[in-house]
């Protein structure tokens, strides 16, 4: 029993012995010999964890890749935010250096402070104060419009109310000037509460949907031609003998970045001409309509002149029968009935179509063209008794 | 030191014990390389020891050595160098077994932690991969904290498959 034991352990001791001598050798093998020996190894009974290895590795790189994916993909979604917000940025502050350019003189640039709360949204701090000149009672704008007005003012700072203040009260008119009324706050609920209504319009003066809104000029605030915004539509109020439109504000809430305040003196001036680009649009609108007009009226004349041309000639006809009757004598009852009845359907025509030419029925301020209807005319009657005397 | 009297194991201990060999050494190739770190658990050092103590150091010895050359054969730059170094650890635990009373699941982590950083300890110097100052880091941290990780998943495999890692349970 003991001898096995001792052999065992000599066999045992003997096996490890090669198996190190053999590693050994493996280790000091030439570089070439030790890669082919592997590459034997790798290519044969290694195989199967060759392709195992092989394919747990490609699961690793596609999910480190789809890692590397959704963060470039956020990256890259942060970096289109941001440009987005320059580009806005970018685009407020171009249109506010227009709107200074054509201001030229007379106004404060500020900056808005931070919101300082709940509770706070329909006034604005101002970065600017009675140290630039700014007052209370003076309109703050931007370049698509009237913001508010100023209300109160520190040395360096000031606060403002906007046009969705309860407070807010600003005399306006359609751009044609066709209606006046008082804009204020749509007082309603949720996404209406940041809608302005226009009261106080005139029954006869109509607003389409789309119609700009500026402000009059009435009273001392704000000076006339401030965009303040468009008409969406008719708002149905128990008042019957005025009208009320709701309006969608020129400066939306979220585009109230950077403002102008106009000082008094630029207020006093007025700002006509300033914000060109609507007065622009709206003067192409009735150069257009105003086009339309004078092609109708053109189109009337040329009617007209034709019809006075035919009325000389149904003349010159009566008057040639006439003679003839009174001289001759020989013309027919007949002839006499029909040049009668003739000559008063041209002259009812002619009445009728001269009316006509003179009043084209084309509106002076409508942009849409309406088409000249011409009259009916009247058939000429046939009459059975005898020929009227002729006077 | 005389060696401890050995028992022969059943038939079924056997399978049970190559069957854990196999799944061990297949996870080293599959799921080994999901992990990318410097701190890794070692598999094969699992393998080897737990097949180890279920065998002759004779038999052990020459299961390490096959086993590191199949390693070695993937990293052909150290060629012989696992092969080596594991029929050292193979033949080492299963003369120990006795002394390590392999069936205590402590001991056993402490046994795979102390063969997987002997492991690495004798990897390091013998490839050369590292010196100064990157050496000692690698033999005082990374090496300890792959054994430790090593050790760990040991402890686990032993507690969750006990009659596959266990011997002499049969």
């Amino acid at each position: 029993m003991a001898r096995s034991v001792r052999s065992d352990g000599r066999l045992d001791t003997g096996l490890a012995l090669v198996c190190v001598i053999l590693a050994v050798l493996a280790l000091i093998l030439p570089r070439r010999t030790r890669e082919g020996l592997a590459a034997t190894l790798r290519t044969s009974v290694l195989s199967p964890l060759v392709a195992l290895e092989g394919r747990a590795s490609s699961v690793r790189a596609a999910v480190v890749a789809r890692n590397d994916v959704l963060v470039t993909r956020g990256l890259v979604a942060t970096q289109a935010l941001q440009v987005k917000a320059v580009a806005d940025e970018n685009s407020t502050l171009r249109k506010l250096l227009g709107l200074s350019a054509r201001l030229q003189d007379g106004f404060v640039p500020a900056e808005l402070l931070p919101p300082r709360g709940a509770g706070d949204e329909f006034t604005i701090a101002l970065a600017t104060g009675s140290d630039a000149g700014v007052q209370p009672f003076l309109p703050v704008v931007t370049a698509d419009g009237l913001v508010g007005m100023v209300q109160s003012v520190d040395r360096a700072t000031s606060f403002a109310i906007t046009w969705a203040h309860p407070d807010f009260r600003v005399s306006a008119m359609s751009v044609d000037e066709g209606a006046f009324g008082i804009v204020q706050p749509h007082l309603g609920a949720g996404a209406e509460r940041w809608l302005l209504e226009m009261r106080g319009v005139p029954f006869r003066a109509k607003l389409e949907p789309g119609t700009l809104i500026v402000s009059s000029g009435l009273g001392a605030t704000y000076p006339r031609g401030i965009p303040i915004g468009t008409v969406l539509g008719e708002l149905s109020t128990p008042e019957k003998w005025a009208r009320t439109y709701l309006v969608k504000p020129s400066v939306l809430p979220e585009a109230i970045g950077p403002v102008l305040v106009l000082l008094s003196l630029r207020t006093q001036r007025g700002v006509n001409g300033v914000w060109t680009t609507v007065s622009a649009a709206d003067s192409a609108a009735r150069a257009v309509a105003a086009a339309g007009d004078s092609l109708a009226r053109a189109a009337a004349l040329d009617e007209l002149a034709a019809r006075r041309t035919a009325l000389d000639a149904a003349a010159d006809t009566l008057a040639d029968s006439t003679l003839a009757f009174v001289a001759g004598g020989r013309v027919t009852a007949a002839d006499s009935a029909r040049a009668d009845s003739s000559a008063r359907a041209d002259s009812a025509r002619v009445r009728i179509r001269a009316d006509s030419g003179a009043r084209p029925r084309v509106r002076r301020d409508s942009s849409k063209l309406r088409p000249t209807v011409p009259p009916p005319v009247t058939p000429p009657t046939t009459r059975t008794g005898p020929p009227p005397a002729v006077r | 030191m005389s060696r401890p009297q050995q028992q022969t194991p059943g038939i079924g201990s056997a399978l049970r014990a190559w069957l854990g060999f196999t799944i061990l050494l297949t996870a080293h190739f599959a799921v080994r390389p999901l992990f990318d770190g410097r701190a890794n658990v070692d598999f094969i050092v699992i393998a080897i020891l737990f097949s180890a103590v279920r065998m002759r150091p004779g038999l052990a010895a020459l299961i390490g050595f096959l086993t590191g050359l199949a390693v070695d054969a993937l990293a052909p730059g150290s060629f012989g160098a696992s092969a080596l170094v594991l029929t050292l650890i193979a033949f080492g635990a299963s003369w120990l077994k006795a002394v390590f009373f392999a069936d205590h699941v402590a001991l056993t982590g402490l046994f795979v932690f102390a063969g997987k950083w002997l492991f690495d300890i004798a990897m390091t110097l013998l490839t050369g991969g590292a010196s100064g100052a990157s050496l000692v880091v690698t033999l005082l941290l990374w090496s300890p904290l792959s054994a430790a990780l090593t050790a760990l998943l040991a402890v686990v495999l032993l507690t969750v498959f006990r009659p596959l890692y266990r011997p002499h349970t049969s």
